[in-house]
């Protein structure tokens, strides 16, 4: 009997000190801190962490131990499991800040530890984190994983040490009422152009309404659950929003598996009706685009194992439609499409990012917008993929498209899915690109498939998110790669507390914590469904241009980015110390251009079209660029245009539909094709715009 | 019944005839049974105008359709470790043309099939609910026509008498039992495309999967006895007898008595190798299923990082001893569209294929570091 008491007592001593983790936060909270020591963790049946930190997800935990943790100074702490004893175990640990309901996380990890055990590699977690004094501090130790339970941890402080090199902003991770099974978007469902995170079950749309946040940048939400009939295909592969029925509320695309559901929302966005084609379709990525120009919005949607398809919008439903030439390898291999200018001739061409299955199944395409229209009012496109040099197998689930040199045209980041052999593509101007991986700096960036641009700190310098990691732009087609950044490997990017700084949405949401830097959000309205010959109600396929003291700007208005999610449909530049913008341009898919001059930075700009249009269509300058003849039947031979740089010549109808848009290779132009009627020729190059009517015979 | 016996009987008085014909000069007459119009199959075989709009046109089955009882040269055939499709049992026939037989080409590749060929494979559930009856759902035919093998599906009425073609693909959602448990299912009828990605082989060339020598070579039992297959089909005339005298072939990965990692390697063969293999619809993913390739278990994932980095803790494809951290074992458990493997085929969790897996994975002592 003694001699066993006495090998108890030797049992604790020489390892740890008795349990002294408790059920929930406020068991934990009325007890005192620990200190700097090792302690011991019995069975893991308590009250599960109230979020998850450190990027960690939240399946298959059920429950958490809970210990209070208060510095006496500031720290480098350093909480572990990674000792000797638990080299079989398999722990996960968060670590909280703040008071019981209202936490925050710090930090979480699962398995940096180095202790193997008889595991093949370590399961074990160690988290370093700053701590301040006077802050009240929780660790939390959960089950995911089955050898969870019956572990030593130690929690040790180091001084505080001078604040280390961290990526040019951080991210503060936080829970979110966000109930649905695919946290698939972030977008604007209420009409109020703020980013409101969307998440999607069978029967539900679940919203979570952007409110005004807190004074500190808290965001703050109104979540609502919209149940929807029970949806034939759900988002499992991709969803695109847009407002495709133009009544002010944004629709959604959910792409599965065997087909495509659209819910579009009624006259006030309070509910939605249902439309699951019968076709099967394999969806990968998904747009909501005007792919026929016709000021309504379509929808595409990419075939993993067909050639893809679109929903071409009839002003009243969307209808079936085989793939229009976009996308129609007989087998597939569509992952990913992205609708940009990559010309820079106001007209919107598409990327098409390949993967699986042979060399030419798998290669990535380019199709230019030749700006003609087919008899059946579709574009006119021609794939250009080994012209341009993008003919690439390298596999690819998507490619982040943006002006990362800011030189004023859209060069390429082609994110691998099976390596670190990321691409750089640097447009020429000339309809070329040219690999410049070899000195970018990327071959760091995580492997997957969501790449998607952005400005993540606001410096005027295109970032791409790449799968959990950003790039920040050097500006030069060059990148600085952090993996350490608290955001999640895939999600939805959007401003969530309308700060003018990206965030992220995914599980939890991921609050950019911001810079001095400025910033602009600019809202293309569309008003084609109100006046023939504008544009779609999201403005989706326009390009907006911004000057600065540093310089100008591009974005595309895009529907539908990287592979998976829906990221915010309003355009954001950051502008870095500028403080002044001298002017917006929107070149609109109509044709239509509007010229802002001068407006005020670090807030929202909604922009309808034609507003400060340089072009009024029904009254259209004579500006004597025809020659002869006029009327004609076959060619219009123009003036001397030498004198403008690289213009750009447009057709529009007498409806205002721009039927003919290209640059002007010489100074005839071939109308032979065109139907017999009154037309308006315009021509610009930069700021000067030129017009004319002319007649076809 | 049946084909079979009257077949054998042929098969036994034509030496005899011959035989007699030989030791005697004069004229006897043939025996008629020889000529019995059952030895001829009674296939409606009309390649130019296959597929035909419905099952029963190709006259594979006599008696009442739903019994898939098959007239003389179709012939049942089964395989050692079969496909998982949300637990549809499966009755497997081949039939080719009079005169005409397959060549083998090696162990792992399917056989080199005459023109005229028809795979037929039916997909049928008991136990389906309330009532627990039988219920046929599908047959999914490949012929291989001029220009090469073409699928064509056909799915069965509500009545049980006639199935008829659609590629368009489609949903039958239904309960069935299995076993003691009661499982939905909404039941996924492929659409030609559906089909393509699975069976296609170099250049999108669609190609059968199953009947490769190493899957075939096991006995079966016939209505005249039990048999080795491929044994059978020399014998009927619809194999060249060629074969090697040994076959290096997949196992039942169902026989608890047979070694783990072959039955894991057969398993994965049959439901995986199609789709990670070469110039098909996974390639680019680190991992190749195929058995004859299988043997190094690098090619299985063992040790191997993922590159979908879709839950960061599952640090190997798979993890030696730890099933729970591998990326295997939660695809094959999941029924998320996409992160469950298969990706088509598969709408419910095979919980013995998993198991298996899991058992395997588990038992493996490799250290990757």
């Amino acid at each position: 009997m003694k001699k066993l008491l006495l090998f108890t007592l030797a049992c604790f001593s020489s390892s740890a000190l008795l349990a002294q983790s408790y059920d929930s936060c406020t068991a934990a909270s009325a007890e005192t801190t620990i200190t700097a020591g090792t302690y011991s963790v019995g069975t893991i049946d308590g009250d599960m962490p109230t979020s998850f930190c450190g990027g960690l997800t939240s399946n298959n935990v059920d429950f958490g131990e809970w210990i209070k943790y208060e510095p006496t100074q500031n720290y480098l702490v350093t909480v572990s499991s990674d000792l000797d004893t638990n080299g079989d175990k398999d722990t996960r640990l968060h670590i909280f800040v703040g008071t019981c309901g209202a936490l925050q996380c710090v930090t979480g990890d699962d398995d940096s530890g180095d202790f193997t055990g008889t595991n093949s590699s370590s399961y074990l977690s160690v988290a370093t984190f700053l701590a301040e004094e006077n802050e009240t501090y929780y660790i939390v130790w959960d089950d995911k994983w089955n050898d969870s339970s019956d572990f030593d941890f130690s929690l040790t402080e180091d001084d505080a040490p001078p604040v280390e090199e961290e990526a040019p902003v951080i991210f503060e991770q936080s829970s979110i009422a966000a109930t649905g099974n695919y946290d698939s978007g972030l977008v604007d469902m209420n009409g109020d152009y703020l980013d409101d995170p969307v998440s999607i079950s069978s029967t539900t749309i679940n919203i979570n309404y952007q409110l005004a946040p807190d004074l500190d940048g808290t965001p703050n939400f109104n979540p609502v659950d919209i149940t929807t009939t029970t949806a034939d295909f759900l988002p499992s592969w991709s969803m695109a929003a847009g407002d495709w029925d133009a009544n002010g509320y944004n629709d959604l695309l959910y792409g599965a598996g065997n087909g495509v559901t659209f819910m579009t929302a009624n006259v006030d966005g309070t509910a939605f009706s249902e439309t699951s084609g019968p076709e099967d379709v394999f969806s990968q990525r998904s747009n909501f685009v005007d792919i026929n120009n016709d000021g309504l919005l379509d929808a595409f949607v990419c075939h993993d194992v067909a050639p893809s398809v679109s929903y071409i919008n009839n002003g009243t439903s969307l209808i079936f439609e085989n793939t229009n030439g976009l996308g129609d390898y007989t087998s597939g291999g569509n992952y990913a499409s992205v609708w940009i200018d990559f010309d820079n001739d106001h007209d919107i061409d598409m990327f098409m990012a390949k993967c699986g299955g042979s060399t030419a199944r798998r290669t990535n395409q380019l199709y230019e917008n030749l700006g003609d229209i087919n008899e059946d009012g579709t574009n006119v496109y021609q794939e250009i993929g080994v012209a341009s040099n993008l003919a690439d197998p390298i596999q690819t689930w998507s490619a982040a498209w943006g002006d990362y040199d800011n030189d004023g045209d859209m060069d390429c980041y082609v994110g691998s899915s099976t390596g670190y052999d990321h691409k750089i593509m640097r447009n020429n101007g000339d309809k070329t690109f040219t690999d410049v991986t070899v000195d970018a700096g990327v071959s760091t960036a995580n492997i997957g498939h969501e790449n998607v641009p952005g400005d993540f700190d606001n410096d005027g310098i295109l970032d791409i998110y790449s799968n959990g990691s950003i790039l920040f732009g050097n500006g030069d087609l060059t990148f600085t790669v952090y993996t350490n950044v608290t955001i999640p490997s895939v999600g939805s990017i959007g401003d969530l507390n309308n700060d003018g700084f990206l965030d992220f949405f995914e599980g939890s949401i991921f609050v950019n914590q911001g810079n001095d830097n400025n910033w602009i959000k600019i809202v293309t309205k569309g008003m084609g469904h109100e006046e023939d010959g504008l544009s779609n109600i999201n403005g989706i396929g326009a390009r907006v241009e911004i000057n600065t003291a540093s310089g100008t700007q591009i974005r595309d208005v895009r529907s539908g980015e990287g592979f998976r999610h829906m990221h915010s449909l309003n355009t954001h530049f950051g502008i870095g110390a500028d403080t002044e913008i001298n002017y917006i341009k929107i070149y609109w898919p109509s044709g239509i251009e509007d010229v802002i001059l001068d407006p005020n930075i670090n807030e929202v700009l909604v922009v309808e079209e034609n507003t400060f249009s340089t072009l009024d269509l029904s009254d259209p300058k004579n500006d004597n660029i025809i020659l002869y003849p006029n009327p004609t039947k076959d060619y219009l031979n123009l003036t001397d245009l030498q004198s403008l740089d690289d213009p750009i010549f447009s057709v529009f109808d007498i409806n205002g539909r721009r039927v003919m848009n290209a640059r002007l290779s010489d100074n005839k132009i071939d109308v032979s094709h065109l139907s017999v009627g009154q037309y308006v020729l315009r021509v610009t190059s930069g700021n000067k715009v030129l017009s004319q009517k002319f007649m076809k015979k | 019944m049946s084909s079979f016996r009257l077949f054998l009987i042929g098969i036994l008085v034509i030496p005899f005839t011959l035989l007699s014909c030989g030791s005697d000069d004069n004229y006897i007459p043939v025996d008629p049974v020889v000529e019995d119009p059952v030895l001829e199959s009674p296939v409606n075989y009309d390649l130019a105008a296959f597929p035909f709009t419905t099952l029963s046109e190709y006259n594979f089955f006599e008696g009442n359709l739903v019994e898939l009882e098959p007239v003389y040269g179709v012939i049942p055939y089964n395989l050692n470790s079969g496909l998982f499709t949300d637990y549809a049992h499966k009755k497997r026939f081949v039939w080719m043309p009079d005169g005409s037989k397959a060549n083998y080409v090696n162990d792992y590749s399917i056989l080199d099939f005459p023109l005229g060929t028809i795979l037929i494979k039916n997909f049928y559930y008991d136990n389906v609910q309330p009532n627990n009856t039988s219920q046929v759902i599908e047959t999914r035919l490949q012929i291989k026509k001029e220009e090469g093998w073409v699928f064509a599906n056909y799915v069965w009425n509500e009545e049980q008498t006639e199935a008829t073609f659609d590629l368009n693909g489609s949903f039958v959602p239904f309960q069935f039992m299995h076993e003691t448990e009661l499982m939905d299912v909404n039941y996924r009828i492929p659409s030609g495309s559906n089909c393509l990605t699975c069976h296609k082989s170099d250049n999108d060339v669609a190609l059968p999967i199953g009947p490769k020598p190493q899957n075939l070579n096991k006995s079966y039992n016939y209505s005249d006895g039990s048999m080795n297959q491929l044994q059978k089909w020399i014998e009927f005339g619809y194999l060249e007898d060629s074969l090697p005298e040994h076959i290096v072939s997949t196992i039942n990965w169902e026989d608890e008595a047979l070694p783990l990692d072959l039955r894991v390697r057969s398993y994965l063969d049959i439901n995986c190798a199609h789709c990670h293999a070469d110039e098909r619809h996974c390639d680019y993913r680190p991992v190749r299923f195929e058995f004859n390739l299988s043997e190094d278990i690098s090619n299985l994932g063992v040790c191997i990082e993922p590159h979908e980095v879709f839950d960061p803790s599952l640090t190997y494809i798979v993890n030696p001893g730890n099933a729970e951290r591998s990326v295997i074992a939660t695809r094959i458990n999941s029924t998320e569209e996409s992160i469950r493997m298969p990706l088509l085929g598969r709408t419910i969790t095979h919980i013995e294929g998993a198991q298996l897996i899991e058992e395997w994975i588990n038992s493996l002592t490799n250290n990757c570091e």
